[in-house]
């Protein structure tokens, strides 16, 4: 509506972010450098996932009302790649599992706010039309970020080879859970 | 951290200085957004007359948007519908200097009331009459307007009456609009070249012969400009002048029937701004040229205006014809033709001196009284000063075909009774240039039947072709469609068509035109200011609490385990 309510947005997006980050003691193991690799995970494991799409998933041209279910399956499919760069981040960082978990989680979800929030909120919020949706996006960064620790450490608990048996279910169940939210979700 | 971040940010600034510079752009580029709904809207009359001006000066606006019953109404656009638009209502605001006034009418005039459409003709001529700094537009109607306009009214007329929860509910709930135009400040336009046109039909049997002229003025008046369409008023005249065009250019076209009399036709333009177009091709054809049909013998002069409804038919002079004159004879064959062929049809005389101390004339035909010519002219209305000569109402109504029962709102045109007027004129001015009284022909006998009867699909076609868009003078230039399609017409059934351009003077200017009459409005969803002030608060408690919930994380962790027990893995 304003530069304001962009600010209020903006805050609502980033500020538990960067409480996250100051409280949960990453800033004593130097991080930063880290997430920002994370970061730069998260922005070639996407532009993998979407060359990936656009050359074996064309344009699905039949019927307007059917949901294709199968070829948006393979599609959530694929976002099986986030889980494995998750899983790279990790096992590159040497370190505690929460320390692993924490920069991962970190690296990854800021680099999604940055990448898919940022631009709508500056084009949008500051507009002269409101739209609640702008303050949804925000609430939305927020339920990623917890999200993105929790898949993290979903993760994390899956390589871990010395996990009871009697977890390693409901482990991988959470696990396919996160991939197929979005698919869950329609 | 912030060592190490700006560390890291100028590692990564030094080599990537383009994408900062387009960061930079996108960052400082101007902003479009999406409006809630945009719809065109036309503005009121703005023109200046013989150095008096008249109606809205302005033309932008960017302000919220209120109804009138709200109290607050300075700065402010102000919505009316035309159903409770009225002339207090109307000053209130502009006492108030509201920021806009925007009318919404109708999208189908037939559904109102003919009590409001009346007094809404007659309010047009007060509205354009006070010169206002306020911008007046008018928007037809829709859906998604008349959404905004409800929402608008529930918000404006709750303000100064509740509480300060509720107000606060409030901001939060309900959308404010704000409406902004996306033109530029209005102003004059030069050189604008006001139309006309002329065609003959010449007499049979040499030089010298009397000269008959039939005008009738192509462009209409209404308060916006882009919403007149002057059905009757002078759609009409210009249909029966083209229809006589094209019967007497047939009964010329053969010897037996070639009459001893000049036509001449002329369709004038800037009528409604005191026949401006007349005005000048007077001074130009009596003054500046050496031979023209006007300045020989001139028997008279019909001007045609509104002839469209009604049984009455007026003749306006401004001097009562003398007996013997072919002014006279006119009047005579008028008054033969209306009692034996059309007894239903009420004629008379009306007499109007010229008063050359008002501001405008009041018929065509004074024009022509002023340089000496006999004329007069022919209207159902009886005085030159009826709103139906001025309005936005008069439109063609869709109902008119069937006709009689209906009591449509607003002067509109009949064509059994357009068609009719248009045998009247034709079979008297047939009388008069056949001489047929002094031959002896009676009142009854009918010239146009069969073959050569007034076509009434003719004149609906030209009627319907004149109203389906605007014709105020300000939007006609010399290369406007209609200006063309009249010529094609003329040049059909007439010789010598010829067009003859006005423009105005340039140190002392007769008229002058302004531009931005019609602009899209945007309307769009705004919260108001508390609104971001109370979001600012609520975030930031949210914050706070975040804050403290992650400070004291290690505290919910042991409480959810306290509660989960046996469950939870330690790891």
């Amino acid at each position: 509506m304003t530069l304001f309510h962009f600010g209020n947005c903006f805050s609502l997006a980033y500020f538990p972010y960067f409480i996250t980050y100051k409280c949960s003691g990453l800033s004593e193991y130097n991080a930063f450098w880290r997430c920002v690799q994370a970061g730069a995970t998260y922005l070639f494991v996407q532009l993998c996932k979407m060359l990936f799409l656009a050359t074996f998933f064309p344009t699905w041209e039949g019927g307007a009302g059917v949901y294709d279910f199968v070829g948006e399956f393979m599609k959530a499919t694929v976002d099986l790649a986030d889980l494995l760069g998750l899983h790279l981040v990790m096992s590159r960082n040497a370190g505690k599992g929460e320390y692993k978990i924490m920069v991962a989680a970190m690296g990854w979800a800021t680099a999604e706010l940055i990448m898919s929030r940022c631009i709508p909120l500056w084009v949008g919020a500051r507009g002269i039309e409101f739209d609640w949706k702008y303050i949804q996006m925000s609430f939305d960064s927020n339920i990623s970020l917890v999200h993105y620790i929790a898949m993290a450490a979903v993760v994390w608990m899956f390589t871990r080879y010395d996990l009871p048996k009697s977890f390693r279910l409901p482990v991988t169940i959470l696990l396919g859970l996160c991939v197929y939210k979005g698919f869950l979700m329609e | 951290m912030f060592e190490e971040a700006s560390e890291v940010l100028e590692n990564m600034l030094k080599w990537s200085f383009p994408l900062s510079l387009v960061l930079f752009l996108v960052l400082v580029c101007p902003l479009r957004a999406e409006a809630a709904h945009e719809f065109s809207v036309y503005r009121m009359q703005q023109y200046d007359l013989q150095g008096q001006t008249y109606g809205s000066r302005n033309a932008i606006l960017n302000t919220e948007a209120r109804t009138v019953d709200a109290e607050v109404l300075s700065r402010r656009c102000v919505m009316v519908r035309l159903a409770d638009f009225s002339y207090e209502k109307y000053q209130k605001a502009l006492r108030q200097s509201a920021g806009a006034v925007v009318i919404i009418l109708p999208q189908n005039m037939s559904t109102m009331p003919q009590d409001i459409v009346q007094q809404f003709m007659e309010l047009e001529p007060e509205l354009l009459a006070t010169e206002t700094i306020v911008p007046v537009y008018f928007a037809l109607e829709d859906e998604e307007l008349l959404s905004i306009y409800t929402q608008t009214q529930i918000s404006s007329s709750s303000q100064g009456s509740s509480s300060a929860a509720e107000v606060l509910l409030h901001t939060a709930t309900a959308n404010g609009f704000q409406m902004v135009t996306s033109g530029a400040q209005s102003k004059a336009v030069s050189d604008w070249a006001i139309t006309s046109l002329e065609g003959r039909l010449t007499g049979a049997g040499g030089e010298d012969l009397p000269t008959i002229v039939l005008v009738a003025h192509y462009d209409s008046f209404g308060v916006a400009p882009w919403l007149s369409y002057g059905a009757d008023s002078n759609g009409s005249g210009v249909a029966v002048l083209l229809e006589l065009a094209r019967l007497f250019s047939r009964l010329y076209s053969y010897k037996r029937t070639h009459a001893g009399y000049n036509l001449l036709f002329f369709l004038s333009g800037g009528g409604k701004f005191n026949y401006q177009g007349t005005k000048r091709w007077l001074e130009d054809n009596l003054d500046h040229t050496d031979s023209s049909l006007l300045q020989d013998n001139v028997a008279f002069v019909l001007c045609l205006d509104t002839l469209g409804n009604s049984d009455n038919l007026h003749l306006h002079v401004s001097k009562p014809p003398k007996e013997g004159s072919p002014q006279h004879a006119l009047l005579r064959e008028l008054e033969t033709v209306a009692a034996h062929q059309h007894p239903d049809l009420k004629f008379s005389m009306v007499h109007k001196k010229i008063n050359l101390a008002d501001d405008t004339l009041a018929w065509e035909h004074e024009r022509f009284g002023i340089r000496r010519l006999p004329a007069f002219t022919l209207s159902h209305l009886e005085s030159h000063r009826s709103p139906a000569r001025h309005s936005i109402m008069d439109m063609r109504s869709v109902s008119s075909l069937e006709g009689a029962g209906e009591d449509t709102a607003g002067p509109h045109v009949d064509l059994t009774k357009l068609s009719r007027n248009t045998k009247v004129i034709a079979e008297a001015l047939a009388r008069v240039i056949y001489n047929l009284t002094e031959k002896g022909v009676g009142g009854d006998l009918q010239i146009f039947t069969e073959q050569m009867q007034v076509q009434e699909d003719q004149l609906a076609s030209l009627v319907d072709w004149l109203t389906a868009q605007p014709r105020a003078a300000q939007l006609l230039d010399k290369d406007s469609s209609i200006v063309n399609t009249l010529e094609y017409y003329l040049s059909r059934y007439l010789k010598d068509v010829k067009r003859h351009l006005v423009r105005a003077d340039k140190r002392d200017p007769e008229f002058v035109f302004y531009d931005q009459l019609k602009q899209t409005m945007n309307a769009y969803r705004v919260k108001p200011a508390i609104f971001d002030l109370l979001l600012a608060v609520c975030i930031a408690s949210y914050l706070g609490v975040l804050y403290l919930a992650v400070q004291n994380f290690g505290l919910l962790y042991g409480f959810l385990r306290r509660v989960t027990a046996p469950r939870v893995k330690q790891h």
